[in-house]
């Protein structure tokens, strides 16, 4: 296999074959860049290259293993994969832009994200910054200043959002492995779309120090990659307490690539009914019967009130993310993205009663998430209500209901993300005529390795894949 | 919430954030106040006891804990 067949297996393809010097970190990296070069005209995920750091850094690697004294070992779980993350992740050098015009113009971030850095000690390389939805608010990665992220497996759609780049990026075969933000589905609506695995850990899971944020009360950070492996891998490579933020769990790094393909057949699973079969059209609604009939699943449990939930996340999303930019709303309203400004103008006005109500409502529905936990494992439910509409698609109908298309992609990933589930999206294909469409496997607090195994055994059957997309070239 | 209710309030709201509304937003801006006041109204439907605090729960921080923020005695 040559670097550029190596690009397009896996990250741990990649790094077992520079580990084995069948290829080097740098040919990688080369191989890498001509990808972004060939493909990203189109699809647009990036908006940053650090290639002067990539090649840099690819040749300390491949110096370090031929001289078998380098600082990045040959059993660095991630050697010589390259990645890349969403642009409010702190680069050192790079403004963190956020996906606005507004931070663009702010000095460049004087060092890494944590999650950066961790993993490059496990050997990733890291060669640019993706696009998004302006300060993660949208679902779509219509980003008016830096333009449309388009699909990779049909250039007319959009790749969701609003880590849009990021799993764009993965499913043109860029990178095998990409960083984004999750605060009402941002990395489970593109892995949908796009028909990328995805990861969005459990609330306080992984440190958001050094990102931009959105709504403290419901960002989380997670990965993009094209196996169940490489997701754990990666995140076993990014775990562990940074007290910077406040809200970092103090939890033991609990490892799950090792255990990735553990048996499965005792864990008890269950599909999620009522709201989440209503708000999901037909190819999602298969897509999960797919899944279920995979893992012969029949059984279908609920969890109440999950619409007042997504209310209580709408209600928190727009208060938090109103109040955080009201100082910029007063003074340059004009320079904020115009699909998203007036909503964040209008979350600056809530009452607060509504917030506080919110917030006690997100504890009872937690509640009785547990209590459901006590006699199911893991839950089934639909990421998206739909596969990947087309780029400016303002109505979609959903089981006769006409609803907004921006802000309705998340309906189904918002009421869990609201009480902070780990939920690993996996890509489901033949549900709809060419598009995949991805299913959202949830878990109690902390069951990360659980849900990375199920979705390992779906990979191994068939039923999940995240192919490589042929991207036409201009 | 009717929409003349809607721009009573956020006319008022924005004036006392000291917030200007460019005439060109308003529109937008008091239609997703509508929105968000929907939304508001389907958490007021879930009927909530005392006991059900909100979610975030504040953990004092110490003198002398280093870092900004640290709370090193926080354990989940």
């Amino acid at each position: 296999m040559n670097a550029s067949e190596w690009l397009g297996s896996s990250a741990a393809g990649i790094a077992h074959a520079v580990r084995t010097r069948a290829v080097s970190a740098t040919a990688i990296v080369e191989a890498t860049f001509a990808q972004i070069e060939a493909t990203d005209g189109i699809v647009n995920a990036f908006t940053d290259l650090t290639a002067e750091r990539a090649h840099r850094r690819a040749a300390e690697i491949d110096a370090g293993l031929a001289a078998h004294d380098g600082p990045i070992g040959p059993a660095a779980p991630l050697l010589g994969v390259p990645f890349a993350v969403k642009n409010l992740f702190d680069v050192a050098g790079l403004p963190t832009r956020a996906g606005s015009k507004i931070e663009r113009d702010r000095p460049p971030a004087l060092h890494d994200s944590p999650l950066i850095a961790r993993l490059e000690q496990a050997g990733a390389v890291l060669v640019g910054a993706l696009n998004m939805d302006e300060y993660a608010c949208g679902f779509t990665t219509e980003n008016s200043h830096d333009g449309p992220t388009r699909n990779p497996h049909d250039t007319a759609r959009i790749a969701g959002g609003s880590s849009g780049g990021s799993a764009a990026a993965v499913a043109a075969g860029q990178v095998p492995l990409t960083l984004g933000s999750d605060t009402n589905g941002s990395i489970r609506v593109p892995a949908s779309l796009c028909g990328t695995f995805g990861l969005k850990p459990t609330y306080g899971r992984l440190p958001r120090t050094g990102t931009y944020p959105f709504v403290a009360s419901l960002d989380h950070l997670g990965p993009f990659a094209r196996t169940a492996q490489d997701l754990a891998l990666a995140y076993d490579a990014m775990q562990g307490l940074d007290r910077r933020d406040p809200a970092c769990a103090e939890r033991p790094v609990e490892p799950t690539a090792r255990t990735l393909a553990d048996r499965i057949d005792t864990l008890r699973i269950a599909v999620l009914g009522d709201y989440f079969q209503e708000q999901a059209g037909p190819e999602a609604r298969h897509a999960v019967a797919r899944v279920a009939d995979a893992l012969r699943v029949q059984r279908s449990v609920s969890l109440p009130q999950a619409a007042r939930a997504r209310a209580a996340a709408f209600v928190i999303s727009n208060a938090e993310g109103g109040a955080l930019h009201l100082p910029d709303l007063r003074t340059r309203a004009a320079d904020f993205e115009p699909l998203s400004r007036d909503r964040l103008l209008a979350g600056a006005l809530l009452p607060a009663g509504w917030v506080v109500q919110a917030q006690r409502l997100r504890r009872w529905f937690a509640l009785r998430a547990a209590e459901l936990f006590q006699e199911v494992d893991v839950l089934i439910a639909p990421a998206t209500p739909c596969a990947a509409p087309a780029i400016g698609t303002e109505w979609l109908t959903i089981n006769g209901q006409r609803l907004p298309a921006r802000p309705s992609l998340g309906l189904l990933t918002q009421p869990i993300s609201l009480i902070g589930l780990p939920v690993c999206a996996v890509p489901v294909w033949n549900c709809h005529p060419t598009m995949p469409i991805g299913v959202q496997l949830i878990a109690a607090p902390w069951r990360e390795g659980m849900l990375l195994r199920v979705a390992h055994q779906l990979e191994l059957t068939g039923v999940a894949q995240a192919p490589v997309a042929t991207v036409p070239t201009r | 919430m009717d929409h003349e209710t809607a721009e009573a309030y956020v006319d008022a709201a924005a004036a006392a954030l000291g917030l200007p509304l460019d005439p060109d937003h308003r529109p937008g801006v008091v239609s997703h106040f509508m929105l968000a006041a929907a939304m508001a109204d389907l958490v007021a439907a879930q009927g909530l006891r005392l006991d059900d605090e909100a979610a975030p729960v504040f953990v004092p921080i110490e003198p002398g804990e280093g870092l900004a923020g640290a709370d090193k005695k926080r354990a989940r």
